[in-house]
């Protein structure tokens, strides 16, 4: 159980620093928004696995499913922002969004 | 789930006015703000009744249900959501580019989602509303014509979501190491002595994301972008409110539950601190530089959320009724400006400072709500906005971070020097061409403002009952 334990942990930040790197350097906006779901996913991982060890897997489980549903309405936004923003602008990359400065 | 019972009303009704608001609109597009309208207004007199009825200041407030903070911070969702859809009501022309349907449902959604924030009594399901009051005020700052809500709504999007996912990490280590994550529970963790590392550490995280939600200083980037990118009316209650409920208001109750100033040994406080000062000194340096109005005022809005994260920093229970009272001065006198800004766009056309001058001459009430507002901002005395920094800065002496205080005082006198700055510039001085043409908006659109304006100067003159207010139910009942 330990040993599965501290590998879950392992591989959870293993996939958030691999969300948190695409952020970092890719200049897609679509690209940013897969690695901040990607991120997203890793922290789901955490809940259950913390679930898992202290026994409360139950609870862990709702909150994922509850989590799940909130995920679902946040990439459909997140991608509804996006769709409109390559019709109007006709591009993807970060560096476009440039029109609010001072 | 939630800690008070007594106030899922606040939450469900609003709810329930959003599912109806598009069936209702289905034939008569103005049900829709009808039905805003008239959920808010009838949630704030009761409130208002709860609050300010003059027994209570006889009984020592007894009568108000257990946790005194929610429910002010209810009554002041509810102020300002009635502010602003009453204002969209009239701003919003026919056949402009905006649905009245879905803001209408939209603003319904997330002052449901709000009361939820502040009714809830443990961190996860903060978590769910926060994510909820996110998604909504993505679609609401995307729905003007123009493509800058767009880009602010993205911006909002990418730098904020990463938030959300280290309070759900922070949730994640507080099962591991706390096995709990109610207030309640942490609370009695961490008084019962200093918690063990890994609680401090998931407790970081969850702070850590609540000061990105809340754009504080080295996080602050979307911050202007998104409030002047926002359509007008959304900017108020975005700047008003939602990142303040969604951020600031979880910064206090967090330096509630920690009783960061009793726990010395916890370096979060001084972190805390010092962005607070950071912001304080970033937003007010900023404000200074800058030609459009509502990007200036939000600069300022990052300076005065400093003042509360330097108030919860130190975590003493002046400082903490400090903060909570800022808190709502914030909310009165930001929804005042921006609602203003608003009525300079649709009055004069524009909101440049660089165009505008004279403007109490064309636009009388809108310069002088505006005029209440800077001063309260700036700490004028009679004005509410004095007594919470003067609570603050007391609070900073008497813990013994007199630098702090210092700073404090300083950058105060740097806001009034940029908001004399804009009010040189747009209110008074010579009229240019775009104020000449300049007409005052419709009475209907200067009654919020007016309301609010009255608020801040009661605020003000009323002070000790507030006062009051706040140490017999927050500091009796929450911190002590």
């Amino acid at each position: 159980m330990t040993a599965s334990f501290s590998l879950d942990w392992f591989f959870i930040s293993l996939i958030f620093v691999a969300g948190l790197y695409g952020m970092m350097v890719s200049r897609s906006l679509l690209r940013q928004f897969i690695s901040l779901e990607i991120m997203s996913k890793a922290s789901l991982l955490g809940l259950i696995s913390a679930g898992a060890k202290t026994g409360n897997l139950a609870l862990a489980q709702t909150f994922i499913i509850t989590m799940i549903v909130i995920e679902v309405v946040v990439v459909a936004a997140g991608l509804a922002l996006l769709v409109k923003n390559y019709r109007l602008t006709g591009s993807i990359d970060v560096w476009s969004l440039n029109k609010l400065k001072g | 789930m939630t800690s008070s019972p007594g106030l899922l009303a606040y939450l469900l009704i609003p709810l329930f006015t959003a599912v109806a608001i598009p069936f209702a609109a289905r034939f008569r597009t103005r049900m829709a703000d009808v039905l805003a309208n008239v959920t808010l207004l009838a949630g704030l007199l009761n409130l208002s009744l709860l609050l300010f009825d003059p027994a209570n200041a006889d009984s020592s407030f007894s009568a108000i249900p257990d946790d005194g903070f929610s429910l002010l911070m209810v009554f002041v969702i509810y102020l300002v959501g009635l502010c602003v859809t009453f204002f969209s009501t009239y701003f919003m022309e026919e056949g402009s580019g905006v649905a009245r349907a879905p803001y209408f449902a939209l603003i319904m959604t997330s002052v449901s989602a709000m009361c939820g924030i502040v009714t809830t009594g443990d961190f996860f399901t903060l978590y769910i509303f926060i994510e909820v009051l996110a998604v909504s005020s993505f679609a609401l700052i995307a729905s003007g014509e123009r493509t800058g809500g767009l880009e602010g709504a993205i911006k909002y999007l990418l730098l904020t979501f990463p938030a959300s996912l280290f309070i759900l990490l922070g949730v994640a280590f507080l099962m591991l190491t706390a096995g709990t994550f109610s207030f309640e529970g942490v609370k009695t963790l961490v008084a019962s002595g200093m918690p063990a590392g890994g609680t401090v550490f998931a407790v970081s995280l969850l702070l850590l994301g609540f000061l990105i939600k809340s754009g504080v200083v080295p996080f602050h980037a979307w911050t202007p972008d998104a409030y002047e990118g926002a359509y007008s009316p959304v900017s108020a209650f975005l700047a008003g409110i939602v990142t303040k409920i969604a951020g600031v208001y979880a910064v206090i109750k967090i330096a509630i539950i920690l009783r960061l100033f009793d726990v010395k040994t916890c370096p979060a406080a001084d972190i805390l601190m010092f962005l607070g000062m950071l912001s304080i000194a970033v937003g007010a340096v900023a404000a200074l530089r800058q030609n459009e109005l509502k990007r200036m005022l939000a600069f300022s809005s990052i300076s005065q959320v400093g003042y509360i994260v330097l108030a919860a920093g130190i975590g003493t229970p002046l400082a903490i009724l400090g903060a909570i009272f800022h808190l709502v001065n914030h909310a009165t006198f930001k929804t005042t400006l921006y609602l203003n800004s608003a009525s300079l766009e649709k009055g004069a056309g524009t909101s440049d400072m660089t165009k505008l001058g004279g403007m109490e001459h064309s636009m009388p009430w809108t310069s002088w709500t505006s005029v209440v507002a800077l001063m309260s901002t700036a700490g004028v005395p009679p004005l509410s906005g004095f007594w919470s920094k003067l609570l603050i800065i007391v609070a900073l002496w008497d813990g013994g971070a007199r630098i702090y205080a210092v700073l404090a005082l300083l950058f105060s006198i740097v806001t009034l020097a940029y908001f004399m700055v804009m009010q040189r510039k747009v209110f008074f001085g010579k009229p240019t061409e775009a104020s000449r043409a300049a007409r005052e908006v419709r009475p209907a659109m200067l009654a919020p403002v007016v309301a609010m304006s009255v608020l801040i100067v009661a605020l003000g003159v009323f002070f000790p009952y507030i006062y009051a207010y706040l140490v017999d139910t927050v500091a009796a009942r929450i911190i002590l």
